[in-house]
C-alpha cells in the first residue's frame, strides 16, 4: 500500500494499540490515550476509527476468547501492519522536516 | 452488579452493520458496565449510536447499494440536514420555539376539543347510544323533553333500539350520621346502565321489577358517594339510607369515576304512579337507549317518526305537532354553547400558527439567501433541483419533529392550568373536562400537524432556493431579488393583518367579561351570601308545612350577629336557573293567542327588595301583611310594566297566571340582569312568598362585610329549623357570578394567550426582516452616512420602511376585525358588541410595538461606521 495519509485521530490510534501492545482491545486503547494525551475521546469515534484503519489495512484483529463478563462475547485484539508502522514513521519524518529551525519555538 | 440496559444494547446493535463489530462493541460495554454504571452505557450507546449513522458509507459492500438507493438517499438527507441545523444552533432554536408555542396551543386546544365534544364519555361503543328528545312548540331543551306517557309507548314500540331508558333530575336529600347533605341524583328507567355498557361495581344494577311503584325504595351510589359518606365499605349493599325522609335499601355502587349525568352521585328508579304515567303534558324526561344489534341510526329515526305520527293521531290535544329526533348521545348532551366557543379557539390557535410559520419561512429564506451560493455551485455540479428542494424540506421535517417535544410540554401545562381553574361544581357539567390531558391521540395529531407545518413554512423557502438562475448565484456579492424581497415583505404584512382581529376579539372577550362581573346588575351583588334549599315531598307536603319552614328559617337568619337582612327567592339572580309564566293581563287580551304575555317568575320575602337593593320605583315593595289568605298582590319590573302597560300606570291594574286567580300590581321595582347570557332585564313578575309557598329557593343574606364569615352561623340556624335538611351551594353573590360567567372568562383568557401569542411572533417577523432588509442595505447606509446624513435621517429611513408594513397589515386587520366582530356577536349572543374605540385601540397597540420591532435594528443601522460598512464589499 501506497501513501496512506493517516489523520491526527489516526495516528492516536495506531501509537496507543502500539504502546498497549499483544492485550490491545478497545477498554485498554481508549484508557491509553485518554491518560497520554489527556484529552476524552467519544468512544463512538474510538470504534469508527478502528473501523476505518482496518479497512484501510493498518490494524489487523483477531478474536479472542469468549469470556462471561462479557455476556459470552469474545474480545477482539488489534494489532498494527507494517504498513502502518510505515505511514507513522513517515508522518513523524515529515514533522520533523518541518520542525527543523523552529527550535527556538520549544 | 448493574445489568445491562437492553434498549440501549438494541440501539447499538442497529446502528453498527456487521456482526463482528456489533459482538466487540456490546462486549467492550458490558465488560465495562459493572465498574461505570448504567447511565454511563447509556451514554457510551448514543455516542456509539450518533458517530455510526455519520460513518461513510463506502464502508458498505457495493452489491448492497444498488436497490436501497431511496433510503440510503433519504438517511443521507436527515444526516445532511442534522448537520445543517446543528451549525446554525440559535436559528434552528428560534425557529423550533416558534414552532412549539404554536403547535403547543394547537394541541391543547385539540385536547380540549376531543375529550368535551369528539368523545367525552367513557362508555362502551358510545357510537351506538343515542338519545331521543321531542321536538315541537314550547320545547326549549333537547334534554329534558319527554314526557312519562310518551316514553312508556316509545319503549313498548320501538324495536331498532334496545334498553330505552329515561331520566329525571333528583335532588335528594341523603341524611346519614346526623350529617344531612344535598346530592345531585337520577331517577332512571331499569334498563339504563345497560344502555351505557356500564356494570355496578358492586352489588347490582336496577330490574325492571324495581320499577314498580311503591318498590322504587331502591338506590345505586356513585363510587365518589360511597367512599366520602360511607368509608367505601363493600357491607353498605343491603343497608338503608335515609333520602328524602324515606328509607331507601342500597343496591349497588356504580364503578369509579362512572358520574353520568352531571356529575351524578346517586341513582334511584325512575316510577310513575298510574296518575303521572298517563301524562304527556309534562315534559321532562331525557330518553337515552342504544341501536339493535345491527341496525343503523337512520332506521331507527324513521321508525322514531312513524311512532310520533301514530302517538299525534292518537293523542291529538298533546301530541299534534311532536316529532322525535334521534341524536347520539355525545351531540345530544353537548351544550349547544360549546361548539361555537371551541371552534372559535381552534381557529385562533391556527392563526397562532400561521403566524408562526410565516415567521419561519421568513428565517428560512433569510438563510437561503445565504446559501445561494451553495446551492448555486452544487446545482452547477449537476445536483437536481428535486433533490436540492427534497433536502430543504427534509430540515423544514426535521425542525418540526424536534419542535413536538416542547409543544408536547407546553400543551400539558396549559392543559393543566385550564383544568386547575375550574371549579368543580362546574366541571360536572362539562362531561370529559376532568379527563383533559394528553394522550396518544394528542401526540398522533401534534406529529401530523408538525408534518403539516413542516410542508408549509418549508415549501416557499425550499422553492425560491432553486428557482434563482445559476449564473446570478455564482456572481460575487450577489444580492438576492427583488422578489425575493417582497414575498419577504408580504409575508409580514399577512402576519400582522391576522394578529389584529385575534387582539380585537380578545379585547371583545376581555370587556364582556369584565362587563359581566363588575358592570350593574341591577342589584347589588356586594356582601351578599347566597345558598339553596330543597325541601322534600316527604317532610313538606303542602304549602302550610313549607310557610312554616320559611318564616322560621327567616327568623332565625334575622337573629345572626351581622346580618342586616335575609330573604328568599324561588331562583337566585345568576343561579342558572330560570322560571317564567304565562300571564293574561287585565283589559289587555293578548293580540296573538299563540304568543301570550309572559314573565319572569319570582316568589320572594318582602325583605327581598330590600337584602338584594332592587329599587322599588312605584308604588311599593311587600309587606308582611301581604300574607295568606290577604288580597293577592304582585310586583312588576320596569321592563314589565313598559312592556303590558305601555304608558299606562300599572298600579292597581290586575294580571293573573293561565286561569289562575287575580292579583294586583302594587308596586314597579328596578329591572336585574337574571342571567347575562338568556335574561337581561327581562320582564319579571314578583309575588310574596307567603301566597305562594316554594319547595325549592335560595336565600340570600346581606352582611356588612365580607358575607362568608357567617355562613356558619347561618347553617347552624337553618340546620335548628329542621336537622335533616340540607343547605347547599353556600357562596358569595359574586361568586357565583363568576361562576356563572365562567366559561366567557375562560374565553376571554384564553383568547388573551393566543392574541398576546399573535402580537409578540408578529412582531418578532417584522424586527426580523427590517433586520435583514439592513443588513442588504449595509453598503448603501454606509454611503448615506459617509456623505453626511446624520444618524437621525437613517433611522427615519428604516423607520418609515417598518411603518408601511405595518399600516398595510393593520388596514387589512381592521377589514378581517369588523369581519370577525360580526361573528363573534352574532355567535356569542351578542355578548360581545364592539364599538369603533376598540378597534382603533389595538390597531394602536400593533403599529406601537410594530415600531418598537422597527426600531431596534433602525437605530443599529444608524450605528453603523461609515467606513466599516463601505470596507465590507
Amino acid at each position: 500500500m501506497h501513501d496512506v495519509y493517516l489523520g491526527e485521530l489516526e495516528q492516536i490510534v495506531l501509537l496507543a494499540v502500539l504502546q498497549v501492545g499483544d492485550d490491545a482491545y478497545a477498554v485498554p486503547i481508549l484508557e491509553e490515550i485518554e491518560t497520554q494525551t489527556g484529552r476524552r475521546l467519544a468512544r463512538g469515534a474510538l470504534y469508527t476509527a478502528l473501523d476505518r484503519l482496518e479497512k484501510k489495512g493498518c490494524l489487523r484483529s483477531r478474536v479472542g476468547e469468549s469470556l462471561p463478563e462479557r455476556g459470552g462475547r469474545a474480545r477482539r485484539y488489534f494489532a498494527v501492519t507494517p504498513a502502518a508502522v510505515r505511514a507513522l514513521k513517515a508522518s513523524r519524518a515529515a514533522l520533523q522536516r518541518l520542525w527543523k529551525g523552529l527550535e527556538a519555538l520549544d | 452488579m448493574a445489568r445491562v440496559p437492553r434498549a440501549a444494547e438494541r440501539l447499538v446493535a442497529a446502528a453498527l452493520r456487521s456482526a463482528a463489530e456489533r459482538d466487540m462493541v456490546l462486549g467492550d460495554l458490558e465488560e465495562e458496565l459493572p465498574r461505570r454504571g448504567r447511565a454511563w452505557y447509556w451514554r457510551q450507546a448514543l455516542s456509539i449510536a450518533w458517530h455510526a449513522s455519520f460513518r461513510s458509507s463506502s464502508t458498505v459492500p457495493a452489491t448492497s447499494q444498488q436497490g436501497d438507493s431511496f433510503m440510503r438517499t433519504f438517511v443521507k438527507d436527515v444526516r445532511y440536514a442534522a448537520r445543517s441545523l446543528f451549525k446554525r444552533p440559535a436559528l434552528s432554536a428560534t425557529v423550533a420555539a416558534t414552532l412549539a408555542l404554536g403547535l403547543g396551543a394547537n394541541a391543547a386546544i385539540f385536547n380540549l376539543i376531543d375529550r368535551v365534544v369528539l368523545r367525552p364519555f367513557p362508555f362502551a361503543d358510545p357510537d351506538t347510544v343515542v338519545m331521543l328528545s321531542e321536538t315541537g312548540r314550547g320545547i326549549e331543551y333537547r334534554k329534558e323533553s319527554v314526557s312519562p306517557a310518551n316514553f312508556l309507548d316509545w319503549r313498548t314500540e320501538a324495536d331498532t333500539l334496545v334498553d330505552l331508558a329515561a331520566m329525571g333530575w333528583w335532588n335528594a336529600n341523603l341524611f346519614e350520621k346526623g350529617d344531612p347533605e344535598r346530592v345531585q341524583g337520577f331517577q332512571v328507567s331499569a334498563s339504563y346502565f345497560d344502555a351505557l355498557g356500564v356494570r355496578p361495581a358492586l352489588g347490582r344494577a336496577f330490574v325492571r321489577d324495581d320499577e314498580t311503584f311503591g318498590r322504587h325504595h331502591v338506590v345505586i351510589l356513585s363510587d365518589e358517594l360511597w367512599k366520602r359518606r360511607f368509608g367505601g365499605d363493600p357491607s353498605v349493599v343491603g343497608r338503608s339510607v335515609t333520602i328524602d325522609g324515606e328509607p331507601y335499601e342500597i343496591i349497588g355502587v356504580a364503578p369509579p369515576r362512572f358520574a353520568f349525568p352531571d356529575g351524578a352521585s346517586l341513582w334511584a328508579p325512575l316510577s310513575f304512579d298510574a296518575k303521572a304515567a298517563s301524562r304527556r303534558d309534562n315534559n321532562y324526561l331525557t330518553v337515552i337507549g342504544r341501536l339493535a344489534p345491527g341496525r343503523t341510526f337512520e332506521e331507527a329515526s324513521s321508525q322514531m317518526d312513524i311512532i310520533a305520527a301514530r302517538l299525534a293521531q292518537d293523542h291529538p290535544d298533546t301530541n299534534r305537532d311532536r316529532g322525535v329526533r334521534v341524536d347520539t348521545l355525545t351531540r345530544g348532551m353537548m351544550d349547544d354553547g360549546l361548539g361555537p366557543i371551541l371552534s372559535l379557539w381552534q381557529s385562533s390557535a391556527l392563526i397562532v400558527l400561521l403566524i408562526a410559520c410565516a415567521n419561519i419561512a421568513n428565517l428560512l429564506l433569510a438563510r437561503a439567501a445565504e446559501r445561494r451560493r451553495e446551492i448555486a455551485v452544487r446545482l452547477a455540479l449537476g445536483a437536481t433541483r428535486a433533490r436540492v428542494v427534497r433536502e430543504q424540506l427534509t430540515e423544514s421535517t426535521l425542525l418540526a419533529l424536534i419542535a413536538v417535544p416542547p409543544a408536547l410540554a407546553f400543551a400539558w401545562i396549559a392543559l393543566y392550568f385550564m383544568r386547575a381553574s375550574m371549579p368543580a361544581r362546574i366541571i360536572r357539567f362539562v362531561p370529559g373536562f376532568e379527563s383533559l390531558g394528553p394522550d396518544l391521540r394528542l401526540l398522533a395529531f401534534t406529529l401530523g400537524l408538525a408534518l403539516v407545518t413542516a410542508a408549509v413554512f418549508g415549501i416557499l423557502p425550499a422553492l425560491q432556493a432553486v428557482r434563482s438562475r445559476v449564473a446570478d448565484g455564482l456572481k460575487e456579492g450577489g444580492r438576492s431579488s427583488t422578489g425575493r424581497q417582497w414575498l419577504r415583505r408580504g409575508l409580514v404584512v399577512a402576519e400582522m393583518s391576522i394578529a389584529l382581529p385575534l387582539l380585537v376579539a380578545a379585547g371583545l372577550g376581555v370587556m364582556g367579561t369584565n362587563r359581566f362581573l363588575n358592570g350593574p346588575q341591577g342589584y347589588d351583588p356586594d356582601g351578599v351570601l347566597t345558598m339553596k334549599v330543597v325541601l322534600p315531598e316527604r317532610g313538606y307536603p303542602d304549602a302550610a308545612a313549607r310557610r312554616r319552614f320559611i318564616e322560621r328559617a327567616m327568623d332565625g337568619v334575622a337573629a345572626i350577629p351581622g346580618v342586616e337582612r335575609a330573604a328568599i327567592t324561588n331562583t337566585l339572580p345568576a343561579g342558572g336557573s330560570n322560571a317564567s309564566r304565562t300571564l293574561e293581563i287585565e283589559g289587555h287580551p293578548a293580540a296573538d293567542p299563540n304568543d301570550p304575555p309572559w314573565a319572569d317568575y319570582r316568589t320572594v320575602t318582602a325583605s327581598y327588595f330590600e337584602t338584594l337593593r332592587i329599587p322599588i320605583e312605584a308604588g311599593r315593595g311587600f309587606t308582611a301583611a301581604d300574607r295568606e289568605g290577604a288580597a293577592l298582590v304582585a310586583v312588576i319590573s320596569r321592563t314589565a310594566a313598559a312592556k303590558y302597560w305601555p304608558g299606562e300606570d300599572p298600579i292597581g291594574r290586575r294580571v293573573r297566571i293561565k286561569k289562575g286567580e287575580w292579583m294586583t300590581v302594587v308596586g314597579v321595582c328596578g329591572d336585574i340582569i337574571q342571567d347575562w347570557f338568556a335574561a337581561r332585564n327581562a320582564q319579571t313578575l314578583y309575588r310574596p312568598v307567603a301566597q305562594a309557598p316554594v319547595a325549592s329557593f335560595g336565600i340570600v343574606v346581606r352582611t356588612p362585610g365580607d358575607p362568608t364569615a357567617v355562613g356558619g352561623a347561618v347553617r347552624q340556624a337553618l340546620l335548628r329549623v329542621d336537622s335533616t335538611q340540607p343547605v347547599f351551594e353556600m357562596m358569595s353573590m359574586r361568586r357565583l357570578l363568576s361562576e356563572r360567567t365562567i366559561g366567557l372568562q375562560f374565553l376571554a383568557a384564553i383568547m388573551t394567550v393566543f392574541a398576546a401569542l399573535a402580537l409578540l411572533l408578529a412582531s418578532v417577523g417584522l424586527y426580523a426582516v427590517i433586520a435583514y432588509l439592513i443588513a442588504q442595505r449595509r453598503h448603501e447606509i454606509g454611503l448615506r452616512m459617509a456623505l453626511g446624513a446624520s444618524g437621525r435621517v437613517i433611522v427615519g429611513m428604516t423607520m418609515a420602511q417598518a411603518l408601511k408594513l405595518t399600516l398595510v397589515g393593520a388596514g387589512i386587520g381592521l377589514v378581517l376585525s369588523v369581519a370577525l366582530s360580526r361573528v363573534m356577536e352574532a355567535g356569542l349572543l351578542g355578548i360581545a358588541s364592539g364599538d369603533a374605540t376598540i378597534f382603533a385601540v389595538f390597531a394602536a397597540v400593533l403599529i406601537g410595538t410594530a415600531l418598537v420591532a422597527g426600531y431596534l435594528p433602525a437605530r443599529r443601522a444608524a450605528a453603523v461606521d461609515p467606513m466599516t460598512a463601505l470596507r465590507s464589499e
